[in-house]
């Protein structure tokens, strides 16, 4: 039989009867997000998020993508408002019933996003040089969070709900210490050179942290502050809380990235706007909290003693001049102020990559909400049981052995396939929010047999991949779908576990699962993103 | 536990197969053996045939009928069709939970001896509330008398064996020159006609009178049965309504006392009858109650507006009496279609006639989408293969739906030919009925029309002798509304879940195992005789341009004459209503009519001029479907009647697809807010976001149009949602909304406090009453009893 022409957004592509639309949308590299489907499952047609409008005889309408047989002469849209709208729904609606967090809370609730729940991981496994990689790649100033952070992140711990919560920023700290105390401290990876030119006015948490950033991205940056030493506000913080020497070496590893500092350099002095934004292609001012007076001299919009910025964008009335942190509005806690500097350094460098300017939005993530003692039970399984490791020496921090303890109480409550999952990544893709339809959760669960897969059934979408695998491979127990309407759960027949019912295609399920639903309790960290 | 005895296994697994398609036929052996699925006899069943463990388990989780814990000696299942639903059958629920001590958890009582279970519809609304209790069926329940009904069901239990015993009863009393006919449908054997029949028989057979007591199907006047006609030659009959046994008895000796009869009838025909039938009471009045002719003016008005296609000869017909379904044509339209003599003379039809014939008359599927059936019967003639099927669709899903019901019950012939014929046409050589198990009779009829024909050797190998073979077989459903959709009732036939899948291709090309397979609705194939044998030209005179021919509906609801009628198609809702229905009952106004069931809609008593003909429903935002027409009166709360269709679309749901198993899920959600006062302004506009996504983003028809009661509701009625939003219910039914109090007219008469269920009202006598309303349930029933109307809601 010979091929068969269709239009997808107003692209012909040529595809062999029988063949899908999707398969004719890959072959324009159009991106149609799939969860259920598998090219050697056939069509499952569960999802609906593949969802493609088609028009024939002047009716159009919505149908998957993945089981819709390309016939001659189909038009079809993939890219319009109303597929979207649907994807969207389709996204939001799985994520109404599914049960568990993308991201732990200590990760949603580090205001610098550090993935603590990996560093955890790491500390455990005794791999203390990736620990330090997760660390110094995420936070500015390690060694100074390590000690004087907020750490809202334990605020939103888990184990606090049992009895107290893992001791995260001792362990970053430890992590920190690991880093200084390495023969060759580790050098931040920066991405290579953009010529781009940024000046940052103030060498405090929000100007340090905000070159931080735009140095990783490949910027030249120089930081100019009217004291002798950077840090700004850090250098009020008292010797016993934060030895200076701390905040130096977390300095001299900024050094180390590229960025110059230029001290005793006040603006409007010998120092003056246009002639900064005449040799910079970029300013952004993280002058902190100012008086009236010395506020005046910004050459800015004020809007009382403060600079005036687009919230959205942290943009001032200068074109090419930015704003952050405590000069915008009081910002009290360290770690925000360097995620004010952390949204700032994002603007300024879409600014300067000539995309449109917002501050970054926060990832997405699926949110289970308050736990019940049942519920945190499953999850105290995996942990251990013993209290809280109390430094030796609260001056030096914990010592491997009690970072390791410590870190062996954590939960592990944040997402096995987080990174790695097809519902997180299109969530994130299709602007979907998570908790757009109220409803009340179902009960956590998870199955759990040693040796085996986990299977927390809460996450599961019902795509129907492992239950066909199962099925192709001729399984002795295999895998059904139970029950009917809402209440339909896939598991194994005769109230078996999960586990049973996939003896030679448990990897394989795990592999294609599109949730984190199907896991290997042993999945090393995953760090890369979905392919 | 006591351990199981699993030669009930053995013995399915010997009868039904060991192939996997057998899964659901042995999963009904054992629940019929056990009352329930233990786990030990699934996994024998997969160790004695090919069944899997994955398959067995799928298909026992997905149907209603399928237990998996233990059930009770008797077993009681409340309807909750649309019907009973607006007749208040959470209710009766709640009396019987009360009444057998069922907590609202569990489903059997702690002794064992009763289970409750709700069945999605049982067909016969015109009964509403209708209760089954171990296959024995209860119209016009109220709460009221469920305490009754628990304590005299030990003696009840040994009168209504009728329904098999009835069955069996062939050709009892045959060959009068009067016969008289008792309708044997199975609302008519749930208000007691099958012991009248009984009655009829042996005070015939006593007076030896000349008298054929004939077993017919449904009569239509549902809303009169039990219900007899005695049909003299040559002049109309006389109709007999709401007789009892003792009555029926004394309407023979009445009739037949002796010799000399007409002269007697003529003359007498009232006195004998008054004098027979009545004790002391006035005789003349007593007499309009229980007879009516074909001239009364209610009667008329029920009959005159009718046209009897589908179900012609009906309430004259005996359903398994092959004979005289030859003797009013049967089978004469299917002869057409056959070569016949030694010779094989070739049909008076061709395949291709026949097809052109049936495009001619314009016929369209009558479950509801209305696609063009000559079209489909081409489609499946095209394709090449030698292996095709033809599936009766007779899987009426639809709560407050009775048609194909009531026509399998009467029609078990007219059903087959018209199957046979569509065979002819396509060349297949397999016919499958496909019929939900909550019709146990029509099952027995169609399994029995079926062996009567293989009797005379007229299936098999040669059909009616002449032409190519037919083999006929008869599938139960399982429970399961999805399963009306033509792709998941083939999974289902295969033995699998009943989950759709997405089409293209059609079962035209690919249906039952892969082969082409027509799939036609019950009605649809009842109407193929009539119009072979009259032509198509007649058959598209009547009805509206598009709509050909008539169609058939099941009138409950809020309705005096409810009934299975038959109309032309175009004939409009007002006429429907008011002058075959007799209009809402006295003192309540219409307020809307639910058509289509739960992917139809409400349309509103303001367009009640719309004609019923498939594109002027639609334009008004409801569907044909297959013909449950639910009237409504100003009782009904439109947010609740839209929660009632979502929650049964969200249980019906396959599961399958994100929008239809979550999406009407979450619609619920909000509709249950709003019914409980506590929804958020904003959610409305959530619920019509949803409706639309869910409408535009499911994979079958089931999905596609589960919004339309609430789109339907929403355009027409957005006060009353707007009032829920409010926390009130303007038709004073969601009871989280509506509060019983007592006024000054109250005597104190103790009438409400005596019959109150949940005693929420303390017996003072001479004193106005008070309600405690922590303890009242809503049941209405103190408004009702009240002598002096002095129970209102607010």
């Amino acid at each position: 039989m010979s091929a068969i022409t269709i239009t997808i957004d107003g692209r012909p592509v040529e595809v062999q009867p029988g063949e899908s639309v999707l398969a004719a949308a890959r072959k324009l590299a159009i991106d149609i997000p799939t969860l259920c489907h598998l090219e050697k499952c056939g069509p499952l047609n569960t999802c609906q998020v593949c969802l493609v409008k088609v028009t024939a005889n002047g009716q159009s309408r919505l149908v998957p993508s993945c089981g819709t047989i390309a016939t001659s002469g189909l038009v079809v849209e993939s890219d319009t408002g109303d597929v979207h709208e649907a994807r969207r729904t389709a996204l939001e609606l799985l994520f109404s019933d599914h049960v568990g967090d993308c991201l732990s809370p200590c990760h949603r609730l580090c205001p610098l996003l550090l993935n603590i729940p990996v560093m955890i991981r790491q500390i455990e496994a005794g791999h203390t040089d990736e620990a330090i990689k997760t660390v110094c790649e995420t936070l500015p100033l390690p060694s100074v969070l390590g000690r004087i952070c907020h750490h809202p992140c334990e605020q939103g711990c888990r184990r606090g709900n049992w009895d107290s919560p893992a001791a995260i920023r001792d362990m970053e700290r430890f992590v920190a210490g690991q880093n200084r105390a390495a023969p060759v401290p580790r050098t931040v990876f920066r991405k290579p050179d953009t010529d781009k030119m940024i000046a940052i006015v103030g060498a405090g948490p929000a100007g340090l942290a905000a070159a931080f950033y735009l140095a990783r991205n490949g910027h030249n940056v120089t930081v100019f502050d009217r004291q002798s030493a950077p840090g700004g506000t850090l250098r009020n913080v008292a010797e016993t809380e934060l030895p200076a020497a701390e905040l130096n070496a977390d300095i001299a590893s900024l050094s180390r990235m590229g960025i110059e500092f230029k001290p005793d350099h006040e603006l409007g002095a010998r120092m003056t706007m246009d002639g900064l934004r005449r040799e910079y292609q970029a300013v952004l001012l993280a002058v902190g909290e100012n008086e009236k007076t010395a506020a005046e001299k910004l050459g800015v919009v004020l809007n009382g003693a403060a600079i005036k910025t687009d919230p959205n964008n942290c943009r001032t009335n200068l074109p090419d001049v930015f704003a952050t942190g405590s000069a915008v509005k009081p910002v009290k806690q360290i770690v925000r102020a360097m995620s004010e500097g952390r949204a700032a350094a994002e603007c300024v460098h879409q600014f300067l990559s000539g995309l449109p300017v917002h501050r970054p939005e926060k990832p997405f993530s699926s949110i289970m909400g308050r736990i019940e003692p049942g519920e945190l039970r499953l999850f105290l399984r995996s942990a251990s049981a013993s209290a809280s490791a109390t430094p030796c020496d609260r001056c030096r921090g914990l010592d491997r052995q009690e970072a390791v303890t410590e870190s062996a109480r954590c939960l592990h409550c944040d997402c096995r396939s987080s990174g790695n999952c097809l519902l997180q990544h299109y969530a994130q893709v299709y602007g979907a929010e998570a908790s757009r339809f109220k409803s009340e959760r179902r009960t956590f669960e998870q199955q759990l047999q040693p040796g085996g897969v986990i299977f927390e059934p809460g996450k599961c979408i019902l795509c129907g991949i492992c239950v066909k695998l199962a099925e192709m491979a001729r399984e002795p127990l295999g895998l059904t779908f139970v029950g009917r309407g809402f209440d339909v759960r896939v598991a194994a027949p005769f109230n078996r576990q999960i586990n049973d019912g996939l003896r030679s295609v448990a990897a394989e399920c795990v592999h294609h699962c599109p949730t984190g639903a199907l896991a290997f309790p042993d999945t090393p960290p995953r760090t890369g993103g979905v392919s | 536990m006591p351990e199981i005895d699993l030669t009930v296994v053995s013995s399915a697994v010997a009868r039904l197969g060991r192939k996997p398609e057998a899964v659901i036929p042995i999963l009904q052996a054992l629940q019929d053996g056990y009352g329930w699925l233990p786990g030990e006899a699934l996994q024998r069943v997969c160790e004695m045939t090919e069944i899997t463990p994955a398959a067995i388990t799928g298909a026992a989780t997905f149907y209603d009928m399928f237990r998996h814990k233990p059930r009770g000696k008797h077993l009681v299942q409340v309807c909750r069709g649309t019907a009973c639903h607006v007749a208040g059958a959470e209710h009766v629920e709640d009396a019987f939970r009360r009444g057998l001590s069922i907590s609202p958890d569990r489903d059997t009582d702690l002794a064992g001896e009763f289970t409750i279970e709700t069945a999605a519809c049982l067909g016969c609304c015109t009964l509403a509330p209708v209760v089954r209790i171990d296959g024995a069926t209860l119209g016009h329940t109220t709460a009221e008398m469920v305490p009754t009904i628990i304590s005299d069901y030990p003696a009840r239990q040994t009168a209504t064996q009728g329904a098999a015993s009835t069955e069996e009863m062939r050709d009892a009393g045959k060959a009068g020159a009067v016969e008289i006919n008792v309708g044997l449908g199975s609302c008519c054997i749930a208000k007691g006609s099958d012991q009248i029949f009984h009655a009829l028989l042996e005070n015939v057979a006593r007076c030896g009178a000349n008298v054929t007591v004939k077993r017919v199907g449904c009569v239509g006047m549902c809303h009169r049965t039990p219900m007899v006609e005695v049909a003299l030659p040559n002049r109309p009959g006389a109709f007999f309504s709401d007789l009892t046994p003792a009555q029926a008895g004394a309407l023979v000796r009445g009739l037949f006392p002796a010799r000399g009869f007409w002269r007697r009838a003529a003359d007498m025909w009232a006195s004998a009858l008054d004098r027979l039938l009545v004790d002391g009471v006035a005789p003349r009045q007593q007499l309009k109650r229980y007879s009516m002719s074909r001239r009364d003016p209610a009667v008329r008005a029920f009959l005159d507006k009718q046209l009897h296609i589908a179900t012609e000869h009906y309430g004259r017909l005996d359903p398994l009496d092959l004979d005289e379904y030859l003797a009013h044509d049967g089978f004469t339209a299917l002869r057409q279609c056959l070569p016949f003599g030694e010779a094989n003379t070739p049909p008076t039809l061709s395949c291709e006639q026949i097809i052109s014939t049936i495009e001619q008359s314009g016929l369209r599927g009558r479950g509801g989408a209305g696609f063009p059936s000559g079209q489909k019967w081409r489609l499946v003639s095209r394709q090449p293969g030698e292996v095709k099927y033809v599936i009766c669709n007779g899987d009426e899903g639809d709560p407050g739906a009775f048609m194909d019901r009531m026509i399998l019950e009467s029609f078990p012939f007219r059903v087959i030919e018209g199957l046979a014929i569509a065979a002819i046409a396509v060349g297949a050589r397999e016919g499958i009925f496909y019929i939900r198990h909550e019709y146990p009779l029509a099952v027995k009829r169609v399994r029995a029309a079926i062996a009567e024909l293989e009797r005379r050797g007229w299936l098999g190998v040669r059909l009616l002798d002449a032409g190519s073979p037919l083999k006929l077989s008869v599938v139960e459903g399982a429970g399961a509304f999805v399963c009306g959709e033509e792709t998941a009732l083939i999974a289902s036939v295969e033995g699998r879940r009943g989950m759709p899948r997405l089409r293209p291709p059609f079962p035209a090309e690919s249906g039952l195992w892969g082969e082409p397979t027509l799939i036609n609705n019950v009605e649809t194939l009842a109407l193929v005789p009539w119009i072979m044998r009259h032509g198509a030209g007649k058959f598209a005179a009547i009805g509206t341009a598009q709509s050909k021919g008539t169609k058939v509906f099941a009138l409950a609801g809020k309705i005096r004459r409810g009934g299975l009628i038959e109309v032309p198609m175009g004939t409009t809702l007002r006429e429907i209503i008011e002058e075959i229905g007799g209009g809402v009952p006295e003192g309540r106004r219409l307020k809307a009519v639910q058509i289509g069931g739960p992917s139809g809609g409400c349309v509103p008593a303001r367009l009640a001029e719309t004609p019923v003909d498939y594109e002027s429903l639609r334009s008004v935002g409801a569907i044909m479907g297959s013909g449950g027409l639910v009237v409504l009166d100003d009782s009904a709360c439109m947010v609740d009647l839209a929660r009632y269709f979502l929650r049964f679309t969200q249980d019906q749901s396959c599961g399958k697809c994100t929008f239809c198993r979550i999406g009407t899920k979450r619609m619920l959600d909000i509709l249950e807010r709003l019914c409980a006062g506590k929804a958020q302004p904003a959610q409305l506009d959530e619920l019509k976001h949803l409706a639309r996504q869910v409408g535009a983003g499911s994979l079958c028809g089931l999905g596609k149009t589960a919004p339309n009661p609430v789109l339907s509701t929403l355009a027409y009625f957005p006060e009353e949602y707007e009032a829920h939003l409010k926390g009130r219910c303007p038709a004073g039914k969601c009871t989280a909304l509506i509060k019983y109090s007592v006024t000054s007219d109250c005597n104190g008469c103790t009438i409400c406090a005596q019959r109150c269920p949940v005693h929420a009202i303390p017996l003072t006598p001479y004193v106005r009453h008070e309600i405690n309303l922590d303890l009242c349930t809503r049941c209405d029933t103190c408004r009702k009893v009240c002598p002096r109307d002095a129970i209102t809601i607010t």
